[in-house]
């Protein structure tokens, strides 16, 4: 075996668990996980079943941790886990899967496949088998601070194009502001007016806030490769500022991904619960406005459907207040089939749009979000993730839709009036 | 050896080998899975009614939403033959009298027209799922010797029951024996197959349930 | 009287017809189209400087600029560069210029802010510390209000 295999072994036979072994022991081959997915249901392909995404690690499990598997190998009647095969695994976990959590919601007999591929990437990343894309965007978050080789002067040019566009000062380094904010790169680099747009609800709501200059970066390419140790890098980052700055609640951004990472797995991660909340910033959207923080005027009128990013609704438990969010800015808001918790993904999350060699499935995969617009045909789509907006721009680009997507915070924040106290030029 | 020898060595021997391989395989099983513990969530709950593993072990029987319309076959054949061994297991009064002989506990069963009845449904969804098995793509790759097999070991208990219960195909002294031998070979590798989903459904539930309560969404 | 504020800015664009606001958006997005350099800007904002313009040609190039926009984001994990970036918001700005049904829209502002955010690209990748894109917009929209 050489090195990296052995690695990778290791570190599966260390995170297998009870619920894995009991996942495994219960899978009856019904094939339902296969109809829950999106790589299966748009391409036919049976290969793309969720379960079978774990083949060499139920093989392991059961030669390491079953009586019956141990005397088999004994007597060399099972097949080890080899690099080739793990090699040949990468496309089934990597690039046909962004962890969307649609299998575990309908299998019969309960078996949670999204917390098995998670685990199995930590097995594939240990033995060098995670897609470069990824490799190169954690690489980039430990030694940048940002998968994308966003830095601090970046962040700060972008702060000072707000300050001049809404005269709104954007808080930085501020001890005991009551909400720490993160970023995604996504964000800093596709849609800076997302920072615009907190500017101006925390404004309004009046409620102290500030970013970090150590730790502004919320995207975890560590929990997407499936690197424990380097998701504990960049979530300590953050428990640190948070803890320095004495932040009641740290605001995860619109990236679906970075609110999983922060939110469920960051107190695992670093070995300790948090001594602050974390919100995801449609949580904290929701809260002020059931607070009545939130003043907007007027609505937006044409037709709008809304697209419920993976992480936050089914794996996060965020479902609601988009919708309240939704019905405070528009006249015209129509659900498409399947959506809130059942919601298809849009086949970008999880690291897999990094991943190149995967456009092509990712494609073929969009045929069901596309058929999910086709059933309500709506003149926007409103959404909570800077990577699912483009993702979904990518496929209606492809599929030559004509079909705009718009962030959910901007949409609330451009109904909220530019702030009076604003100098002439900042309008 | 002859019938009765033979009827009498299933009864005896073969039922004291039977249950004992299965229970000890179920213990030792049940040790080897839930042993393994898990590592406790640090992350802030959020909790939800309804949203729990408690919840999900039940909720969990029933069709995810838009599941059905794709795949009635098998949530409906699933549902007949599972409802079906258990009427014919538990409700038939023969079986509830072996019960009341190996553990002194009995309790009222259904006519037994009934569990013909039932009897006859769960043999016929049980080939229609074996014929699906073998024509839907995913199932075909997913199957293997063991699916095969295990379908076996859960059929012919049913078949051959019936066919000694109607005093058919083989002379009944004969066709009881061959029963419950199937009875027994279903015991000896419940354990160690799939078919130990049996028991590790709840656990599997529960676990799924409760990941999932922890951040407030009910499955 | 010369424009020197945002509001007077915005306030004087929305006064120009549809056709006057693409040729001065086309003005605006011409100072930052290196950041480009992309055949379909290009013709985007040639087709904005014609005075007529047909609604069939509007559409293409329109189709044309809005695939270059989506083609220039940055991929979610790739490593990226400010420069480059600054490319997506030229197209951005672009697609504003040649947008077919603008009822009640600010085309010329929403391109002048898409500007100002590709400069800030610029100055985010460290070659500039500071830029004054908005003073030298009011500079190019008093031009072409005196003509």
């Amino acid at each position: 075996m050489s090195a990296s295999l052995e690695k990778g072994v290791r570190v599966l036979k260390e995170v297998i668990d009870a619920p894995i072994a009991s996942y495994f022991s219960s899978c009856v081959h019904c094939g339902l996980c296969a109809e829950a997915c999106l790589f299966y249901t748009e391409t036919g392909d049976p290969k793309y079943t969720p379960i079978h995404k774990l083949e060499p690690m139920r093989r392991l499990y059961e030669q390491e941790y079953t009586v019956l598997g141990r005397l088999k190998k004994l007597i060399g009647l099972s097949k080890a886990v080899t690099d080739a095969e793990l090699a040949e695994w990468q496309e089934l976990v990597y690039n046909s899967c962004t962890l969307c959590g649609r299998c575990s919601a309908v299998c019969p007999v309960g078996n949670d496949i999204v917390y098995m591929v998670r685990k199995f990437r930590e097995g594939m990343s240990a033995s060098g088998n995670a897609p470069e894309g990824i490799k190169g965007a954690a690489n980039r978050t430990i030694t940048i601070g940002s998968p994308m080789g966003v830095k601090l002067p970046a962040v700060k040019a972008q702060m000072r194009h707000v300050q001049e566009d809404y005269g709104l000062p954007i808080p930085m380094d501020v001890e005991g502001s009551e909400y720490l904010v993160m970023l995604s790169s996504m964000e800093i680099m596709n849609f800076p007016e997302y920072l615009g747009a907190i500017a101006k609800i925390m404004h309004q709501a009046g409620k102290t806030w500030t970013l970090c200059s150590t730790a502004f970066e919320a995207t975890n390419a560590g929990m997407q490769i499936g690197n424990s140790d380097l998701a504990r890098v960049i979530v300590s980052r953050i428990v640190e500022g948070a803890e320095r700055l004495k932040v009641k609640t740290v605001i995860s951004p619109e990236c679906g991904h970075a609110y999983t990472a922060l939110r469920w797995e960051g107190a695992n991660l670093v070995g300790r619960p948090f001594s602050f909340h974390v919100k995801h910033i449609i949580e904290v959207l929701g809260e002020f406005q059931e607070q009545g923080l939130l003043k907007t005027d007027g609505f937006e009128t044409d037709r709008l459907t809304f697209h419920d990013p993976c992480q936050l609704a089914r794996r996060g438990g965020v479902i609601k207040q988009q919708r309240s969010l939704m019905n405070m800015v528009t006249k015209n808001f129509v659900e498409m089939p399947d959506a809130g918790f059942m919601n298809w993904c849009c086949g970008g999350g999880g690291g897999a749009s990094a991943i190149e060699e995967g456009e092509e499935l990712r494609m073929e995969a969009f045929k069901k979000k596309k058929s999910q617009f086709d059933a309500v045909k709506p003149d926007r789509v409103v959404t909570a993730c800077a990577n699912c907006r483009i993702v979904m721009e990518e496929g209606i680009e492809h599929y030559k839709m004509n079909l705009p997507v718009v962030g959910l915070t901007e949409m609330i924040a451009d109904h909220i009036p530019n702030p009076v106290a604003a100098k002439p030029e900042g309008n | 050896m002859n019938e009765m020898q033979f009827l009498t060595w299933v009864r005896g021997t073969g039922l004291n080998l039977a249950i004992s391989i299965f229970l000890l395989g179920v213990f030792v099983r049940l040790f080897e899975i839930y042993s393994l513990g898990r590592k406790k969530d640090l992350s802030e709950p959020r909790n939800v009614a309804g949203a729990s593993g408690m919840n999900t072990v039940f909720r969990r029987s029933l069709p995810a939403d838009g599941m059905l319309k794709n795949s009635p076959i098998t949530y409906i054949g699933g549902y007949i033959f599972h409802i079906g061994l258990a009427i014919i297991v538990f409700l038939f009064v023969p079986h509830i009298k072996l019960f009341q002989g190996l553990t002194g506990l009995s309790w009222p069963g259904l006519p037994s027209q009934l569990v013909d009845f039932a009897t006859i449904l769960t043999i016929v969804a049980m080939l229609v799922i074996l014929f699906d098995r073998i024509t839907k793509p995913v199932k075909r790759y997913l199957s293997t010797f063991q699916d095969w097999f295990t379908w076996a070991l859960t059929f012919l208990p049913v078949l051959t029951g019936w066919l000694a219960v109607r005093h058919l195909l083989l002379p009944y002294t004969t066709m009881l024996a061959v029963h419950i031998l199937m009875v027994e070979l279903l015991l000896v590798f419940l354990p160690f197959t799939k078919l130990f989903h049996a028991f590790t459904v709840f656990g599997s539930r529960w676990y799924n349930g409760a990941v999932n309560g922890h951040k407030g969404v009910a499955v | 009287m010369a424009t020197t504020n945002d509001k007077e800015f915005k306030s004087r664009l929305e006064t120009l017809s549809i056709s006057q606001q693409r040729q001065v958006a086309a003005l605006f997005v011409q100072r930052v189209f290196a950041f480009s350099n992309d055949v379909r800007i290009k013709a985007a904002l040639d087709m904005a400087m014609r005075a007529d313009i047909s609604d069939a040609e509007l559409a293409v190039v329109s189709q044309a600029a809005n695939t270059a926009r989506v083609e220039s984001y940055a991929q979610c994990g790739r490593d990226s560069d400010w420069n480059t970036q600054a490319g997506l918001f030229v197209a951005k700005a672009a697609v504003s210029c040649v947008r077919p049904d603008v009822d009640g829209q600010n085309l010329a502002w929403d391109a002048a802010m898409q500007v100002r955010v590709a400069r800030t690209c610029e100055a985010a990748s460290g070659d500039v510390t500071d830029h004054k894109e908005a003073e030298a917009q009011y500079a190019i929209l008093d031009d072409f209000l005196s003509k």
